[in-house]
């Protein structure tokens, strides 16, 4: 098992987001996590990422506690984590920002064929990498958060709302990279408001609403539930 | 007058370096964790005074005491960074703490050193080669403002060519950018904080020796106008933008020096207005700076 939570129970301050999670991502998978807004989802990849801390229940990584960890060493260990809202430098060019997602990579030959084959996955990164990142619409913003996590070789892609803001006929295309990234043998963990959407890519996924897991299953179980229907996808 | 102003330009130019290098540890502590360092002036005055007393005290070698001066302003400022300014980001403390902990420190060092030293102003210790005049159509050029000007080009340009291409100096942009999302793509932000700190006080250091050279004092309240003066050319070039930070010394220095020159003599007491009108300017007309800041620009005057 690549990635596990066991009754991780988190949240700010003293307000309390998180209750009893448990979730798993097996070695290759693509797992969705879905839910309303402030239903928990990118609080659960925060706590993933070191960001914040569980205050009970534990987070594992390949088999060892990641308890305490910064967020820099998770990168290490091979957890990256896409933020919400894109959160590309825009004072640095789309190069930098691509290179500085392989911060922790020594082997220079192997930073060099990563940005390569994420040139080939996202071709438009490539004619524009040496604009500054501010000059990029929504999309390619997306995609370069994207080829950035990806440059650290991440044996697990966290990926938060990647269809949000961008243009629909993008959304598209930033899909199906996401399938191609996961054949290409990093698992994902997904966070999408667009159910469908994530449910069409996803191995399995949870349903999270209020801070606890409600619903686990695989793609097309959940496709077929009828609180999944009713709640997420609008079908009475 | 125009040999006047000509002759003032000159000492400009050296005075321009001492705010451009001061400036630089400003800028990039203020990128990279948010706050004004009040201390950096102390960190410069201690810079000073080590030369000082290792030359003139102590009977050291000017050189060793230069080398021991850049030495003990970066430990200053390394210790700054460990006991003053990390405890306060570690227990996330409200920026108000940080200031008032910064304000804590650079009044504490400065009265510490007058507690030993009183306040009086004392000679720096100037070698005797750097004495040497050029007289060139008229004006005066001393062989120490022609040293401290090449210095500060050489350094500033070795430091430009650091943060444009170094893995470090990426990784500094995207901590002053957004430090958060900087610790996911596995920056480590202590590193880079220290990394800062240990740049700008050197920096510091060496803008004190500049400032020894050509000003031929110290005394513990030496360093307050110029960290002020230095920390407005930081805004002027762009916070975070290290070679904002150098144009805008020379700019401040060479301004300050022709606002001088152009008022009648009975004005130029008002000579440290300038800066203080300067920064009105700034923020009313280009609060983000000359240049491109490396920060978010909405989080500059939060």
């Amino acid at each position: 098992m690549l990635l596990e939570l066991d009754s991780v129970t988190t949240g700010y301050g003293k307000a309390q987001v998180l209750k009893d999670i448990c979730l798993h991502v097996y070695q290759g998978e693509i797992v969705a996590l879905l839910g309303a807004n402030g239903a928990g989802k990118s609080t659960t990849l925060r706590c993933i990422a070191g960001v914040i801390q569980p205050w009970e229940g534990s987070v594992k990584f390949s088999g060892v506690d990641t308890r305490g960890l910064p967020p820099y060493t998770l990168v290490s260990k091979g957890i990256s984590y896409c933020p919400e809202g894109r959160d590309v430098f825009a004072n640095l060019t789309v190069l930098e920002n691509l290179k500085i997602g392989a911060y922790l990579v020594d082997d220079v030959e192997q930073s060099e064929a990563r940005l390569e084959w994420i040139y080939d996955l996202f071709p438009r990164l490539k004619e524009r990498r040496k604009q500054s990142a501010a000059s990029l619409s929504g999309g390619e913003q997306q995609m370069l958060a994207i080829g950035r996590s990806l440059m650290a070789n991440p044996k697990l892609l966290m990926l938060d709302e990647p269809s949000l803001g961008v243009a629909p006929i993008l959304v598209e295309a930033i899909y199906s990279k996401i399938e191609e990234i996961n054949a290409s043998g990093t698992s994902i963990l997904l966070v999408e408001q667009n159910v469908n959407l994530a449910l069409e890519v996803a191995n399995r996924a949870y349903v999270l609403e209020k801070g606890e897991i409600s619903l686990e299953g695989t793609g097309a179980e959940l496709r077929d539930n009828e609180h999944v229907k009713a709640s997420y996808l609008g079908i009475a | 007058m125009g040999l006047y102003i000509a002759q003032q330009l000159i000492n400009a130019v050296s005075y321009g370096s001492i705010l451009g290098l001061l400036a630089v540890g400003y800028t990039m502590i203020y990128g990279i964790l948010g706050l004004i360092n009040f201390a950096h002036g102390e960190v410069f005055m201690i810079g000073a005074f080590v030369c000082y007393l290792a030359s003139s005290v102590y009977s050291m070698s000017w050189i060793s005491g230069a080398v021991l001066a850049l030495i003990v302003s970066t430990a200053v400022g390394l210790l700054l960074e460990r006991y003053v300014y990390r405890p306060n980001t570690e227990k996330k403390a409200p920026l108000l703490t940080v200031f008032i902990a910064s304000f804590a420190a650079s009044i504490g060092l400065r009265h510490i050193m007058m507690m030993f030293y009183t306040d009086k102003r004392r000679a720096f210790p100037i070698p005797q080669v750097f004495e040497k005049m050029f007289l060139v159509g008229g004006v005066a050029i001393g062989l120490r403002d022609i040293v401290v000007f090449i210095v500060t080009i050489v350094i500033m340009s070795v430091l430009a060519y650091f943060i444009r291409y170094s893995k470090m100096g990426m990784g500094m942009r995207a901590v002053s950018y957004d430090k958060r999302t900087a610790e996911l793509v596995g920056v480590n932000s202590s590193k880079v904080t220290i990394a800062a700190f240990i740049i700008g006080s050197a920096l510091a250091g060496l803008s004190a020796l500049a400032y020894g050279l050509s000003f031929g004092i110290v005394n513990p309240s030496m360093g307050i106008a110029p960290g002020l003066t230095a920390f407005i050319a930081a805004v002027l070039g762009g916070i975070g933008n290290v070679s904002g930070a150098m144009i805008g010394g020379f700019i401040i220095g060479i301004g300050e020096v022709l606002f001088v020159a152009l008022l009648p003599a009975s004005l130029s007491p008002l000579r440290p207005l300038f800066v203080w009108i300067l920064l009105f300017v700034i923020l009313f007309t280009k609060p983000s700076g000359l240049f491109k800041p490396n920060v978010k620009f909405e989080e500059i005057w939060e």
